[in-house]
């Protein structure tokens, strides 16, 4: 192993994020401070949880030795799941970050020619994978226990489990590895085997995979789900002992309750597995670390019709061509499908918690999944598609820079993709919602008719915003629109639902009181009927202003097309 | 089929046109005139301006002073226009990976507004004679870099534009691909399309060019046909190889090779 060789191909991986931060490309000199600041957040970060933890130690159980040794004991339980705990959230962040770089060929195939043995390789990727937030919060962690243990007087038991996390995060690592090789010659397989149908075949496979692995990362890092997640751990890793990935755990938990022989057999089996894994990445990567997926035949002499359906809904040639390109870009490419995962686990995580009530909600509990569901799909997924829908063209939006296409064809164009498909969601999320939550029908009625004003309203906002920080960045992932512009995107759009969603307020005010005070009448001006109204007056100022927005930035685009 | 007579007014025309980029100046108090009919090779070193120069013909580069004529059109006034009578091929034209090719080509055909069964028999008759048939309807990203810039080539050539504006076109070719292009241009030609393209191949573009201008340092160094180039140059026996280095100053590769072979 030549671990200068593994250093190097790290670095290209770290640089790589160059591109996303957008450098100076000319006369470019590297802040060594700023390359690294995720590290060095983490660090900080964790330095001062960890001094307030400590200070607060100190404080709280100054003279009281037993609630000291109490929590001492708790602090230990702690230590002993961090490696496990960090495990799992390195694995979901590691196989995130692969989701990312999928559809990104270029920033994983250079230096396959170069004179690197399959085992640097592997490591590289292994530890690369670790970089940026993974290997941040890893720091995090690391640096608050030790600086808690300080003051606790647990010093030896930290160091352990500190080293133990950052093997843990490796061990997550290289399971990632071994998942995205197998993945691809999985993949290949069944390209091969489904031949013209592989393109949807991989648009629901990937749909599929996408929507278990959000729900299983909003379960792990939502604050309810993750409490619960830690006392699982804590509780259930000993019985657990079977599973190679908790013997890091139970190596801290046996060495610190003073079982030294089982604890170094179980130190001695997690380096064998950490080992095992690593050439088993190193065996596959090497069997498959050149495998390409057959090609996706779709089509043979097939031609659209001169505008078809498009036409007839007033759109022009290439407006409808464009529509056609970019339907066919979120089914096939992977980056884009995850775009529609969204709405769809935002559906399902209030469904899946509210399966387990046993009671009846309350009304209100009940009117706000029901809201959430009607409302709340379309609505972010006009927002993502409308910021989504100029950077997704990427490097080759050089073809609608040089091809005849006006400001108003392109806004045109990609509005009607934005609001036709976050129209479909919300049928999609209304039936749902029809079906689970039993509304009336003028609850029913007036939650599609807010979800359309909506999804127009939010669907012009994020699309201004999206053509005026496009961002076509490729490497190492694409960017598809700037951090700024998406954050004032988020606010805009903020503003614009409370704008649209403030006219039943008053509504919804005097319907909780009547839970309470049941004879209270309501007086005809809430009405949620006249509500819906004012709302949809909003919807179209908010709509008509931000599409005349988005065609004033599209010509700025167009015009400025540096490519 | 559009044909013009070669007297009709100038396909091209840039006037004292200079683009930077940050301190780089790229493109400096460019004149050049290119006919109708006509093709015209640019020639130059790496970073010389030629790609800025061609991008700047389809308003994709904004130049800061100076201004660029196209077909008649101000491009700065209404690109749209220009850019429905020019077919393009960028230096490393990146298409729809995710499009098969004969999908890419059905988009390009809607985006000029081609008539279906137009596009179609054309589409399928630059398929077989760059020899991609078969290979249509598999995605783009399993294509080979030859077989890309086949494509865009294809999409170049498709709606049969007045002015073709080819940047590096046979890069990645076979051999025979790159004589049915050579060929078709000639063809082209005679039917009164201008082809302005840039390469480094100069044999390419003393068998194809008409004139040729020579771009050193973001200025255009020389300008002409063979036999103007060598008089200017002074070289009267010589090919373009000898008159591109002598003229750009970079000709004295023997000391350079030796000095490496040290």
């Amino acid at each position: 192993m030549n671990w200068k060789r593994v250093l190097s191909l790290m670095q290209v991986d770290r640089k790589s994020g160059r591109l996303i931060r957008g450098q100076k490309l000319t006369r470019y000199r590297e802040n060594l401070f700023f390359a690294y600041w995720p590290y060095w957040v983490g660090l900080g970060i964790g330095l001062a949880v960890g001094l307030l933890a400590g200070f607060g130690y100190n404080l709280a159980f100054a003279s009281d030795l037993s609630g000291a040794q109490e929590f001492q004991q708790a602090a230990l339980s702690l230590f002993f799941s961090l490696p496990t705990l960090v495990l799992i959230y390195s694995l979901v962040f590691t196989m995130l970050q692969q989701i990312q770089k999928s559809g990104v060929k270029i920033s994983s195939q250079a230096p396959y020619w170069l004179p690197v043995t399959w085992q640097e390789h592997t490591l590289a990727s292994i530890l690369a994978s670790l970089l940026g937030f993974p290997l941040a919060s890893v720091f995090f962690v690391t640096s608050a226990i030790m600086i808690f243990s300080f003051f606790a007087g647990l010093m030896i038991p930290a160091l352990a489990s500190s080293l133990a996390v950052f093997a843990a995060a490796f061990m997550a690592s290289t399971t990632t590895e071994i998942l995205r090789i197998l993945q691809v010659r999985f993949i290949g397989a069944i390209y091969k085997s489904t031949g013209r149908a592989a393109v949807w075949v991989r648009f629901a496979g990937s749909l599929l995979f996408f929507v278990v692995f959000y729900i299983l990362y909003f379960y792990v890092v939502s604050g309810s789900g993750a409490l619960t997640f830690i006392q699982t751990i804590a509780s259930a890793q000993s019985s657990a002992w079977f599973i190679p990935f908790v013997w890091l755990g139970l190596t801290l938990y046996s060495l610190t309750s003073g079982l030294f022989l089982q604890g170094i057999i179980f130190l001695i089996f997690s380096l064998l597995f950490i080992g095992a894994l690593f050439g088993i990445a190193a065996s596959l990567n090497k069997r498959f670390g050149l495998y390409e997926p057959p090609a996706i035949t779709v089509s043979r002499g097939v031609y659209a019709p001169k505008t078809g359906f498009l036409g007839k809904l007033g759109f022009s040639l290439n407006e409808a061509a464009i529509i056609r390109k970019d339907l066919r870009a979120f089914t096939r490419r992977r980056e884009l499908m995850t775009v529609f995962i969204v709405p769809i686990v935002i559906i399902l995580v209030p469904i899946m918690q509210t399966l387990g009530q046993t009671q009846a909600m309350p009304p209100s509990i009940t009117f706000f999944f029901a809201a959430m569901t009607f409302l709340f799909p379309s609505s972010v997924l006009a927002m993502s598609l409308g910021t989504f829908m100029m950077g997704e063209e990427g490097k080759a939006v050089w073809r609608i820079y040089s091809s005849p296409v006006s400001e108003k064809n392109l806004v045109r164009s990609k509005y009607f993709f934005v609001v036709l498909f976050a129209l479909i969601i919300l049928v999609v999320t209304g039936t749902f919602g029809t079906v689970i939550y039993r509304l009336s029908y003028r609850a029913i009625f007036i939650a599609f008719i807010e979800g359309i004003f909506l999804v127009f309203a939010l669907g012009a906002v994020s699309l201004s915003n999206g053509i005026k920080g496009a961002d076509f960045t490729e490497t190492p992932r694409h960017r598809m629109i700037r951090q700024s512009t998406s954050l004032i995107n988020l606010i805009e759009c903020f503003l614009a639902g409370i704008a649209m969603l403030v006219p039943f307020v008053p509504y919804l005010l005097s319907s909780t009181i009547s839970e309470f005070v049941p004879n209270l009448s309501i007086p005809s001006f809430l009405d949620p009927y006249v509500a819906t109204v004012i709302s949809g007056i909003v919807a179209f100022v908010f709509s008509t202003v931000f599409y005349r927005v988005s065609v004033g930035n599209s010509r700025k685009l167009l015009e400025k097309a540096e490519v | 089929m559009v044909s013009l007579s070669k007297n009709d007014s100038a396909t091209v025309e840039l006037r004292g046109v200079v683009k930077r980029y940050h301190e780089i100046l790229a493109v400096n108090q460019l004149d050049l005139t290119i006919q109708a009919g006509e093709i015209f090779g640019l020639l130059g070193p790496n970073g010389s301006g030629k790609s800025t120069t061609l991008k700047m013909l389809l308003g994709l580069v904004k130049p800061e002073t100076g201004n660029v004529k196209v077909l008649g059109i101000d491009v700065l006034n209404d690109p749209v226009s220009v850019k429905q009578q020019v077919g393009y091929v960028p230096e490393s034209p990146r298409l729809y990976e995710f499009l098969t090719g004969i999908e890419y080509l059905d988009f390009i055909g809607d985006i000029y507004g081609m008539q279906t069964d137009e596009k179609k028999n054309r589409i399928n008759e630059y398929l077989k004679a760059l020899q991609l048939e078969g290979r249509e309807g598999d995605m783009i990203t399993s294509y080979s870099d030859g077989m890309k810039q086949k494509i865009a080539l294809i999409s170049a050539f498709l709606h049969r534009p007045r002015l073709l504006v080819l940047d590096e076109p046979l890069n990645a070719l076979d051999p025979r691909s790159a004589r049915i292009v050579k060929d078709f241009l000639q063809e082209l030609k005679i039917q009164g399309v201008t082809t302005i393209m840039s390469t480094h191949v100069l044999e390419i573009a003393q068998a194809v060019c008409d004139r040729i201008g020579i771009m050193y340092q973001g200025r255009l160094l020389a300008l002409g046909n063979m036999k103007e180039l060598r008089e200017l140059s002074k070289l009267p026996d010589s090919g373009l190889e000898e008159i591109f280095l002598k003229l750009t100053g970079t000709g004295d590769t023997r000391a350079i090779v030796e000095e490496l072979l040290k």
